[in-house]
């Protein structure tokens, strides 16, 4: 017997798919939408090239979460933010320093920034060698965090993941560097410290357009359109039933 | 190209498997799906062992080039051989001396670092307190709102300001807590859609 929740559920994801794959489709025939500037996006496109002029690395912090938590979504939202900037450091000799509190990310986060190498083995592993993780307990992480940005020359510190309330400590510690400090934070009770403490910041659902934002791929792009949609419809049907329900 | 093929025809299998048993009441699905998610925290044990490699890894690097700070990664080695010695020696982390330890040296170090947040709270306050643009004064303003309505001294200032802070945590907060996490919950599902149908493949390298 299907309960409630499985229901709207089961309804939600009807619903959503053929938007989804419609929308997908749209943008692979080349039908680009208009995606409004998200400004923190522009930095992170520029984050790489300010690296490679002064020759310090970014570091990029996938936060608390893994691949076989509630907040997968959040980690892989990380990862393609890394891969992103993995490409660009590649050419340039300047891999990212990359941290993570689940050992799960360790060897999708390796993948990731071994990938742009291709054939070049050394210097994939000598690339690889910059993953570092740092401890599954969230205070354990903020230190070692606070360490890494304290200790290594750094250009711009970027945090997309899972994380909270020890997302302040390392927050301030990157502010302390005076350095670029991108996060993103999809709690809102984390997003405060966010805004406290970066120079950009990615809420909620934005960060989650980083695929398409900075790859452009087209299933991303077709995923944000499915996602207004659905956004415009659910917003619709609780106008509807506000006065449904006031009016009867 | 083998591996490529295989590993996303396992990956979008077992996440069907597990979305079909959410939604499907069978007990051969249900049986399945405990089974595939045990699996899963099996293999997700094993990234444990990836993860102390590494932490040894980095840290032997450190001491081996003396890096600033090797020191304390001689610290850090000596304090994980330590724990992982006192773990097999006496039976594991629920044994009488591995809680000792963990409640001793741990907790307090974790809860030190916590009550750090309270100073780091206020010199975040400070920068966010500054009035740059039209919504870091509306911050600035709710701010300042909520911050006399929860302290009595408010309430003797104005009788209505409790009231006005009550209004603003149950009213625009709420609604705009509740607008974020209706994104994020439609971006997250937008992601495992993604993988599920394989057009995202964060496992293939």
């Amino acid at each position: 017997m299907v309960n409630q929740t499985q229901l709207a559920l089961l309804l939600f994801l009807i619903t959503f798919l053929p938007v989804f794959y419609l929308s997908g489709r749209r943008v692979q025939m080349g039908k680009l939408p208009d995606l409004r500037p998200i400004l923190a996006f522009n930095v992170l496109k520029g984050v790489t090239a300010r690296a490679i002029e002064t020759g310090r690395a970014v570091h990029i912090s996938l936060g608390l979460g893994g691949i076989t938590s509630d907040v997968t979504a959040d980690s892989l939202v990380g990862l393609s933010v890394l891969e992103y900037l993995s490409e660009q450091s590649a050419a340039a000799g300047v891999p990212p320093i990359i941290t993570m509190a689940d050992p799960t990310l360790l060897p999708l986060a390796q993948d990731a920034i071994r990938r742009p190498y291709g054939a070049d083995l050394e210097e994939a592993t000598r690339a690889a060698r910059h993953v570092r993780w740092i401890a599954p307990e969230p205070a354990a992480y903020a230190a070692g965090v606070m360490d890494t940005l304290g200790a290594e020359a750094l250009d711009a510190n970027v945090m997309v993941g899972a994380y909270g309330d020890e997302y302040l400590l390392m927050g301030e510690a990157a502010n302390r560097r005076e350095i670029t400090h991108i996060g993103a934070a999809s709690d809102p009770n984390v997003a405060p410290f966010v805004f406290a403490t970066a120079d950009q910041m990615l809420m909620g659902e934005d960060m989650y357009a980083a695929g398409a934002y900075l790859a452009g791929k087209p299933w991303h792009i077709g995923s944000l359109l499915a996602q207004d949609f659905m956004r415009w419809s659910i917003v619709i049907v609780i106008v509807v039933l506000v006065a449904i329900n006031t009016l009867l | 190209m083998i591996s490529r093929t295989l590993s996303t025809v396992v990956a979008m299998t077992v996440g069907l498997l597990i979305l079909a048993d959410f939604f499907v009441a069978s007990a051969s699905i249900d049986a399945l799906g405990l089974y595939l998610i045990r699996t899963a925290s099996v293999v997700a044990a094993f990234a444990l062992v990836l993860g102390m490699v590494n932490v040894l890894t980095v840290h032997l690097n450190k001491i081996y080039s003396r890096n600033t700070g090797w020191g304390y990664s001689m610290v850090l080695l000596g304090a994980l051989f330590f724990t992982l010695g006192v773990g097999f020696l006496t039976g594991g982390p629920a044994s009488t001396q591995m809680q000792e330890l963990f409640e001793t040296v741990l907790f307090p170090l974790e809860a030190t670092l916590f009550s750090l947040l309270a100073f780091f709270v206020v010199t975040a306050a400070y920068r966010a307190f500054r009035v740059k643009s039209f919504e870091t004064g509306l911050f600035v303003i709710f701010g300042i709102i909520v911050l006399l309505g929860q302290v009595p001294v408010g309430a003797m200032l104005w009788d209505q300001l409790p009231v006005i802070k009550d209004w603003v945590l149950d009213v625009p907060a709420l609604s705009g807590a509740r607008g974020i996490l209706l994104g994020v919950a439609l971006g997250t599902v937008a992601t495992g859609l993604r993988v599920l149908l394989g057009l995202d493949r964060p496992y293939v390298d």
